[in-house]
């Protein structure tokens, strides 16, 4: 008991006498966090994005005309379909909501439809999937079937959008593991600087016969406290930032429905703080090291 | 007491630090180690307290051979051996009590303990009443009271002073040999390297002279130079 509060005195002490060391690191840890945090946040959102574009993925399924096929048939289709487990939701489009919908889509210029006699559209499935990677697989069972005339989906379109989002969850991943490692190396760096600066003071500790641990644990502290301190500032300023941005992002993204939930605020501040304190005390410890070895 | 056996210390490229020194120092003795810069006498004592290692031969201190001694144990040689150093080694930061409180709470003393015993130690100095003054408030003579009674606080069979009077006046000097000549008498073996002649010669204590390494007389009760 006795030993820690004499660590935390010591800790404490240096910190206020060597104010400037402990304001560069601060700011430091502060600076890296911030940028970390807004990548984070930015993967957040982007990612919940891509998630909503994949969803539109749908399979279109129409069905035949000349003859139309029997109630019962579009029964046991729908039925069908939705006993798939891949199936998230489907919907029947009839005919004639195909033709209410073609009406709406042209009631800026009706003369175009007015050619038209009876009603020669067909009936539709549109099926959304659970996961929208499985398009391929649910299409393809409705080769053969007698009522189906014809299934759309976008298979280029779908295999593209795919294909982006991958690579850009990938590219985000780096990005983050980049931006990681700077993190480390500059707050490190800063604390290894004011270690340095107390060269000396190590070297008598050490001839004192101070075990190794015995003078490490304050500069861990130290360490620690300006990782906590430089991280919860910055975990404020990231997610006062992510609300205000965001807000304004909406507003001008009108065709687009920006996930303002998407970022989880207590992992984004939880992984903030914990890379803080844990750079804090890594930086103190291994930056001691060269010094210890007298 | 300490034990060296044919010890060299090359350091590299092909400087000698020491080369070939056997000798014994028994408990309880008070040796001055004398020379000339670089003839070794900080190599000696910088192996003494394993800050280095020897390239050949055997260094051992308290019946403890060195060699063998871990890595992780070398902190717990250091609290058996005082040091005291031409520049004081203080910790600028500390008071002089703090200073000498650290070597007393690094073997894991309770604070409590540690504050009696170092205002003891610090009364002993003649210091008492500088207790609350930082080293660059202090004077050299007090700064290196303050060091000796850190190096003494734990009342270690050894103690090392390297030049200890270097940076003083012979009066001041006078004083502090006076100090290490008491801890000698408590039964604290007392090794000093010095350029001191005056002091040397008027001690009359053991002599050990080193030249370029090489150990080129050991004298019971020796002056600085030759008879």
């Amino acid at each position: 008991m006795g030993r820690i509060s004499f660590f935390l005195k010591e800790a404490f002490g240096s910190l206020r006498r060597n104010y400037f060391m402990t304001i560069a690191a601060l700011v430091t840890v502060f600076l890296s966090m911030v940028v970390l945090g807004g990548v984070l946040v930015f993967v957040y959102t982007t990612s919940a994005l891509l998630s909503e574009v994949e969803q539109k993925v749908e399979i279109t399924v129409y069905l035949k005309t000349d003859p139309d096929p029997s109630q019962e048939q579009i029964d046991a289709l729908q039925a069908e379909i939705q006993s798939w487990k891949e199936v998230k939701s489907s919907t029947f489009v009839s005919k004639e909501e195909a033709l209410n919908r073609l009406k709406e889509d042209f009631k800026e210029n009706p003369e175009i439809l007015e050619g038209l006699t009876g009603n020669p559209l067909p009936a539709s499935f549109e099926v959304s999937l659970v996961d929208p990677k499985t398009v391929d697989t649910v299409a393809a069972r409705f080769n053969g079937n007698a009522s189906v005339d014809e299934v759309r989906y976008g298979k280029e379109i779908a295999d593209k959008l795919f294909t982006f989002t991958s690579q850009a969850r990938n590219f985000l991943l780096g990005f983050i593991v980049l931006l990681g490692i700077v993190a480390v190396l500059l707050i490190s760096n800063t604390i290894r600087l004011s270690i340095f600066a107390r060269k000396r003071e190590v070297e008598i500790m050490k001839l004192v016969g101070a075990t190794n641990w015995f003078i490490r644990w304050p500069f861990i502290i130290e360490g620690v406290t300006v990782g906590l301190f430089g991280a919860v500032v910055a975990v404020v300023v990231v997610l006062v930032l992510n609300s205000v941005l965001i807000g304004r992002i909406r507003d001008s993204l009108t065709f687009m429905t920006v996930p303002l939930d998407a970022v989880p605020y207590v992992s984004v501040t939880l992984i903030l703080l914990a890379v803080g304190v844990v750079i804090g005390a890594a930086g103190s410890g291994i930056g001691l090291r060269r010094f210890l070895k007298i | 007491m300490i034990k060296f056996e044919d010890v060299t210390k090359i350091y590299p490229p092909s400087t000698v630090g020491l080369e070939r020194v056997t000798l014994h120092i028994e408990k309880g003795e008070f040796v001055f180690l004398v020379g000339p810069s670089g003839s070794g006498k900080s190599t000696f004592i910088r192996l003494l307290i394993k800050e280095l290692e020897p390239d050949r031969g055997r260094v051992s201190v308290g019946g403890r051979d060195l060699a063998t001694l871990r890595r992780w144990k070398i902190p717990y040689l250091r609290r058996n051996i005082g040091c005291v150093f031409q520049d004081f080694k203080l910790l600028p930061n500390k008071t002089a009590l703090e200073n000498v409180m650290y070597a007393l709470l690094v073997t894991g003393n309770a604070n409590h303990d540690s504050k009696k015993k170092a205002l003891e130690i610090l009364s002993l100095v003649g210091l008492a009443h500088k207790e609350d003054s930082f080293p660059n408030q202090m004077s050299g003579g007090e700064q290196q009271r303050v060091s000796i009674a850190r190096a003494f606080v734990n009342h270690p069979p050894l103690l090392i002073a390297d030049e200890p009077t270097g940076n003083l006046d012979p009066e001041t000097s006078m004083g502090i040999m006076q100090l290490l000549y008491r801890i000698n008498k408590t039964g604290t073996t007392v090794l000093m390297a010095t350029h001191d002649r005056e002091m040397v010669d008027r001690m009359r204590r053991r002599v050990i002279a080193l030249e370029e390494g090489k150990v080129v007389r050991d004298q019971k009760r020796g002056g600085y130079g030759e008879d």
